[in-house]
C-alpha cells in the first residue's frame, strides 16, 4: 500500500525578475510511494525536487493538489505529519555550543521523546564523536549526524535532500550503506539526488523531474531498458545517466 | 506535555547561551565602565577649578580675597605673575586667571578685577562667576562692616544625599536589560535563521509559542544573572543605594526583560539579515536611550516630546525602577508605571507570537 500519495501537487512562485508574474516550481505532479521502498527523485537544478520535498515536509504551503503521508493530509494536519517523518535538509548547521549527544537529546525533546542518544550515534558510526561539536565534523560525518537527528522520532518516512552532494567517494559509499541498512529495517526513504549512480544503487524506483513535472517514473532497470542508447537485447550496457540525459537534454543547467 | 517540553528546551537554550561566555562577559563590560566612570569621576564633588591669581596689590584686602579663594574647595589656586599665568592659561594648565589691580580695594574707588579666560571654558564661567561675586561681596561687607541681611540655608527634604550615580543606576539597569534582551532574542533568531536552524526546527512538531517561551525563559535567566552582577557591583563597590524592596525591583526587571525579549522576537521576525536586524534594532533602541529618562529625567525634555516619551516601554520600566530604587516606592505606589508595563507586556507578547510564524521566519 502507498505510504505517500501525491495527486496533482503544485507550487507557484513569483518570477525572480518579475514579481507580478509567477511560475510553477512544481506543476501538478502525482506520485505513489510504497511503504518500505527507497524512492529517488532525480532532476536537474531547479526541476522542483526540493520544493516537492518541502511541501511533503510541511515547510512550504501546498498551492494545488493533495498530499497524504500514512493517510494524513499534509496541508490539513502538518503537525501530525511532522510526528511521523524524519527530515534531513540540505543546510545542516546546528547550535554551535552543543555536543552531538546533547543535540540528539534536544531533537528528541522536540518530539517529547527520550532516546538512547549514544545508541543512535553508534548506529551512524559517530559514537567516538559523541562529545564533539558539529562544527568539528567532516562533511560525511555531518551528513551522518543529520540523518541521526532525523531518526530521533523513529520516523516511518525519512526524507533526504541531496544527502551525498559534496561528499568524497568513501563518505558517499559509507552513507549509502547507512541508507540501505535503515531501509532494511523497514523505513521508507525518499531522497533527491543529482547522482545517477546513487539513484541506480539505492533506489527501488525513481521519478525523473524536469520543469516541475515528472517526466518518467519506474525502476532504474526499466528506465535503462527504455531509454538507454544500447538495444535491449544486448547485455545491459548503458546506465541511468544515459536515461537522465535522454530525458532532460544535454544543455547545461545553472 | 507542552509544559515539560518548554522547560526542557529552556534548559537546553540556557546551556547554549551560558557556553557563550565571551559575549556574556563583554555585554557587562560597557555598563561597568560606565558606572565606574560616573562613580569615581563624578563622585558628587565638582573637580576643583584651576585658577591663577595675579596679585598686583599689596593691600590687606587683596590678601584676604586671595585667601578666601584659596580656602574655597571649588578652586585650585596658583599665584604668580601675569605673563607666566597667561601662558599657562593658553596651554590649558589654568582654567582662568584673575588679575587684581594695584588699586585693589583702595578706599572709595570702584575696583575692577580682570578675569582672563579661555573661550572654550565658557560653560564653566557661569558656575564660577557667582562664587567670585560672593567672595567679593563678603570682603566688601567686612570692609564696610555691614552685616548680611539674608542667609540662605539649604535643606534637603529627602534628608539624604543623592549622587548622580544613584539616579543613574536604575535607568542604566533598565537600558542594559533592554539591550541585552533585544540582542538576546532578536539577534539570536536571525543567527538561527542564517544557519538554517529555524528551518530544521520547523520540520519537528514544536509549536512557535513553545519555542518562544523556551528562549524567553532561558534568556531571562541569563539577563537576570547579568543584571545581578551589575547591581552587586554598583551596590558593593560603588556604594549605590537601592532604597526600595529588592523583590519589587526584580519584579519590574523581569517584566521589562520579558517585554524586550518579545520585542526582540518581533525584530528577528521582521528583519531577515544581520544587517537589517542591526538597523531596525537601532531604530528601536536609540530613541529610547534619549527619550526614556534613562540618563536625565523626562521632565527636563521639551514639552512637545514628553507625552511620546512617557509611553515608551523603556520609560515605564526605568521610571518604575527609579521610583523603587531612589524613593523606596512600593509596587502599589507605582501602579501607573506598572499599568503601562502591563500593557506593553501583553502587546509585545501578542505581537511576537503573531509575527513569529514558522513558514515566514524559517525560509
Amino acid at each position: 500500500m502507498a505510504i505517500i500519495e501525491v495527486k496533482n501537487l503544485a507550487k507557484q512562485y513569483p518570477l525572480p525578475d518579475n514579481k507580478s508574474k509567477s511560475f510553477f516550481a512544481v506543476d501538478g505532479i502525482s506520485l505513489a510511494i510504497e511503504a518500505g521502498e527507497i524512492f529517488g527523485i532525480l532532476g536537474p537544478n531547479g526541476a522542483g525536487k526540493t520544493t516537492t520535498l518541502e511541501m511533503l515536509e510541511g515547510l512550504v504551503d501546498i498551492d494545488g493538489g493533495t498530499a497524504f503521508i500514512d493517510g494524513i493530509d499534509v496541508s490539513k494536519e502538518p503537525y501530525k505529519v511532522k510526528e511521523i517523518i524524519g527530515v534531513q535538509l540540505q543546510a545542516n548547521e546546528y547550535f554551535d555550543n552543543l555536543s552531538l549527544l546533547e543535540l540528539l537529546t534536544l531533537f528528541a525533546a522536540l518530539y517529547s521523546r527520550e532516546i538512547d542518544a549514544e545508541d543512535l550515534l553508534d548506529k551512524v558510526n559517530l559514537l567516538e564523536k559523541a562529545k564533539a561539536k558539529p562544527g568539528n565534523l567532516s562533511g560525511g560525518q555531518k551528513q551522518r549526524f543529520s540523518i541521526a537527528c532525523a531518526l530521533v522520532n523513529n520516523p516511518k518516512v525519512l526524507f533526504l535532500d541531496e544527502p551525498t552532494t559534496g561528499l568524497d567517494p568513501q563518505a558517499k559509499r559509507n552513507l549509502w550503506d547507512l541508507v540501505l541498512e535503515l531501509n532494511k529495517s523497514g523505513m521508507t526513504i525518499v531522497l533527491t539526488t543529482h547522482n545517477m549512480e546513487e539513484a541506480e544503487i539505492l533506489c527501488q524506483r525513481i521519478a525523473i523531474m524536469d520543469h516541475g513535472k515528472v517526466v518518467a517514473e519506474d525502476t532504474p532497470q526499466n528506465l535503462i531498458l527504455q531509454h538507454a542508447a544500447e538495444p535491449p537485447t544486448a547485455p545491459l550496457h548503458g546506465n541511468i545517466e544515459d536515461v537522465f540525459l535522454a530525458l532532460t537534454g544535454h544543455g547545461l543547467r545553472d | 506535555m507542552p509544559r515539560k517540553l518548554q522547560f526542557h528546551l529552556a534548559r537546553v537554550f540556557l546551556k547554549i547561551f551560558l557556553r557563550d561566555r565571551q559575549s556574556i562577559f563583554f555585554s557587562l563590560f560597557f555598563p561597568i565602565i560606565f558606572m565606574t566612570v560616573f562613580g569615581f569621576v563624578n563622585d558628587g564633588e565638582q573637580d576643583a577649578i584651576e585658577i591663577g591669581i595675579v596679585n598686583n596689590s599689596s593691600s590687606a584686602a587683596a590678601m584676604d580675597f586671595t585667601q578666601l579663594l584659596i580656602d574655597d574647595p571649588l578652586f585650585d589656586v596658583s599665584l604668580g605673575d601675569e605673563a607666566r599665568l597667561r601662558e599657562e592659561l593658553v596651554e590649558g594648565d589654568q582654567t582662568m586667571v584673575l588679575v587684581l589691580a594695584e588699586t585693589f580695594a583702595a578706599q572709595n574707588e570702584g575696583s575692577e578685577l580682570r578675569l582672563l579666560v579661555d573661550a572654550a571654558q565658557v560653560q564653566q564661567l557661569s558656575l564660577i562667576m557667582p562664587v567670585l561675586q560672593q567672595a567679593l561681596i563678603s570682603i566688601e561687607r567686612e570692609f564696610r562692616s555691614i552685616e548680611p541681611m539674608f542667609t540662605l540655608a539649604v535643606e534637603d527634604v529627602k534628608a539624604r544625599s543623592q549622587r548622580y550615580l544613584d539616579f543613574l543606576l536604575p535607568g542604566l539597569m533598565a537600558f542594559t536589560l533592554m539591550q541585552l534582551s533585544i540582542a538576546g532574542s532578536g539577534f539570536n533568531i536571525v543567527e538561527f535563521r542564517r544557519k538554517g536552524i529555524l528551518k530544521r526546527l520547523f520540520v519537528t512538531p514544536i509549536q512557535p509559542r513553545d519555542f518562544i517561551s523556551a528562549i524567553v525563559m532561558a534568556r531571562m535567566t541569563i539577563v537576570l544573572i547579568q543584571l545581578s552582577v551589575l547591581i552587586a557591583f554598583a551596590v558593593f563597590l560603588l556604594d549605590v543605594r537601592i532604597l526600595g524592596n529588592f523583590a519589587a525591583f526584580y519584579f519590574v526587571i523581569m517584566l521589562g526583560t520579558f517585554i524586550f525579549l518579545c520585542l526582540g522576537f518581533c525584530l528577528g521576525s521582521i528583519a531577515k539579515t544581520q544587517q537589517a536586524v542591526m538597523a531596525v534594532g537601532n531604530i528601536i533602541i536609540f530613541p529610547q536611550i534619549f527619550l526614556s529618562g534613562v540618563f536625565y529625567p523626562i521632565d527636563s525634555m521639551p514639552e512637545l516630546i514628553q507625552p511620546i516619551a512617557r509611553i515608551l516601554p523603556l520609560s515605564f520600566v526605568s521610571t518604575a525602577m527609579r521610583e523603587i530604587a531612589n524613593s523606596g516606592a512600593s509596587l502599589l505606589s507605582i501602579a501607573p508605571s506598572l499599568l503601562g508595563i502591563g500593557v506593553w507586556f501583553v502587546v509585545s507578547f501578542v505581537l511576537a507570537t503573531r509575527l513569529f510564524v514558522w513558514k515566514e521566519v524559517a525560509n
